[in-house]
């Protein structure tokens, strides 16, 4: 993963050698900012070429692995092709989703047991769930 | 190999659910990602099989470029490399461009330079492996150093060696609009679609009559208002609005929270203090044009505390506020009455959806 890192985005060492690189003065990174942007434009159109190609093969590979295995299952037909062709959406009188914080949800209770004070901490992935 | 391999169980492990809504004119599935629910629901549901396929992708794409629970991913990568001059790939390039555009839009209330302030409170790791109680006591707070210490020019960013990025306030919203997009690309621009991922939604194309209806949550987990079975009515804090188009997000701290040394902390830190936030809110939700707009709109309510209602009316966005002890504000035009629309005002502050913008720093 690091090699295709590498071939897609990468660490563009500032002029100066090591010494210059890290943490600055902001008055000195904008003065190397300012060098990184004078490398000629041959060398950062082929950077920019290469990052591309790489990001193209990257994702192709991700996005292939991804759409071949997801368990997507089948969708039931129910006629609405016909109205996608109007102006108007269809008739949906049910919510279809929630928004709420995060999706996790966090309940803790406590209670004491025995003398004890016992924390319960239950996590809720989604606020929704349709089983 | 290793990647690809991590890849293919992931998508096999996240398998779309069909969720029975009630309504057979519109699919409604959701799937475990990036840590959350992601939701969709589609019409005419024919394109649904399409619409699964679209959002696995983007959000496949999205967990490589920006998770920071990831190491795999490259602004881990980022990170590792102790700061300097990088060449981003271009999704990564516009989700920090999105967080450095809402962080100056919001005036510092959100702040991608917040990553070392949640690391240094125990949000090291995917929030379902934190310890949920702690006896280790938090260290000194870190405040954020800054959204201006990064500098981002096209697909170039600088970052200090000091600096980690957190895109957690506007991420999940720029992965719903981006979603939200590929749907309709990958079904012709035919039809309407909406995208939730984690209670962050996003729509696009044709909506149902109305709008798209949805339940504005009060108290996430505490009142189930959006059980399939409980019906289009309302409960508890919760509020059923129709979206037509744009875009709401909700942020809470009532969720994603833990402890340390018996002290309560929470996922939205001030980036001034490096501390959760405090303030009178427990949730707030907004709506706007886009997703990535809602959702850093939504986190600066938070962050502002007793300023969110002036904030947000200055912003001309719809907003509903729920208080800790249960007040609930409606400002900016979001409906007071079950059932009412959104209007959302067009324009985006900080994701224009198309290429980089000008001026993006």
């Amino acid at each position: 993963m690091d090699s295709d890192r590498e071939q897609h985005a990468g660490q563009i060492p500032l002029p100066g050698g090591e010494a210059e690189v890290g943490y600055q003065p902001a008055a000195t990174r904008r003065d190397s900012v300012r060098h990184a942007r004078r490398m000629s434009n041959w060398t950062l159109a082929a950077l920019i070429a290469g990052t591309g190609a790489a990001t193209v093969a990257l994702a192709h590979h991700a996005f292939s692995s991804v759409a071949t295995t997801v368990g997507a299952p089948t969708t039931a037909a129910t006629g609405g092709q016909a109205a996608v062709n109007g102006t108007s959406g269809p008739q949906v009188s049910h919510s279809v989703a929630t928004t709420s914080g995060s999706g996790a949800t966090v309940t803790t209770t406590t209670k004491t047991v025995n003398g004890k004070t016992v924390i319960v901490r239950t996590v809720h992935p989604a606020a929704y769930h349709d089983d | 190999m290793t990647t690809m391999t991590s890849v293919r169980e992931r998508a096999a492990a996240a398998a779309w659910r069909h969720v029975h809504t009630g309504d057979r004119a519109v699919a409604v599935a959701q799937r475990e990602a990036l840590g959350t629910t992601a939701r969709l629901a589609v019409w005419p549901p024919e394109h649904a099989d399409a619409a699964m396929a679209a959002v696995d992708a983007v959000l496949a794409a999205l967990d490589l470029q920006a998770s920071r629970f990831r190491p795999d991913s490259e602004i881990s990568w980022l990170h590792r490399s102790a700061g300097g001059l990088f060449m981003l790939s271009g999704g990564l390039a516009e989700a920090v461009r999105v967080a450095l555009e809402a962080a100056r839009w919001t005036g510092g209330l959100t702040d991608p330079t917040v990553g070392e302030a949640l690391i240094s409170l125990g949000y090291d790791r995917d929030f379902a492996a934190i310890d949920p109680d702690s006896r280790e006591p938090p260290p000194a707070p870190v405040p954020a150093p800054g959204w201006q210490e990064v500098r981002l020019d096209g697909p170039l960013l600088w970052l200090p060696a000091s600096v980690r990025l957190d895109l957690g306030a506007t991420a999940k919203g720029l992965g719903s609009d981006r979603a939200a997009r590929a749907v309709m690309a990958a079904t012709g621009h035919t039809g309407g679609a909406l995208i939730s991922l984690g209670g962050d939604i996003a729509t696009a194309g044709i909506p149902p009559r109305g709008g798209w209806p949805i339940v504005a949550a009060g108290r996430s987990g505490h009142d189930g208002a959006d059980s399939p079975r409980t019906g289009p009515a309302s409960t508890g804090l919760s509020q059923l609005v129709r979206l037509p188009h744009g875009a709401v997000a909700t942020s809470s701290i009532s969720c994603r929270s833990w402890r340390r040394a018996g002290r309560v902390l929470h996922h939205i830190v001030d980036p001034r203090t490096g501390l959760p936030a405090g303030g009178p809110w427990q949730t707030a939700s907004v709506a706007a044009m886009t997703c990535a707009d809602a959702n850093a709109a939504a986190t600066a309510a938070i962050v502002a505390g007793e300023a969110a209602p002036g904030w947000l009316t200055a912003a001309g966005l719809p907003a509903r506020l729920v208080s800790h002890t249960g007040e609930v504000r409606h400002i900016g035009g979001w409906p007071e009455h079950d059932g009412g629309q959104i209007e959302v005002p067009p324009g985006s502050h900080v994701y224009a959806g198309t290429g980089p913008r000008a001026g993006a720093r």
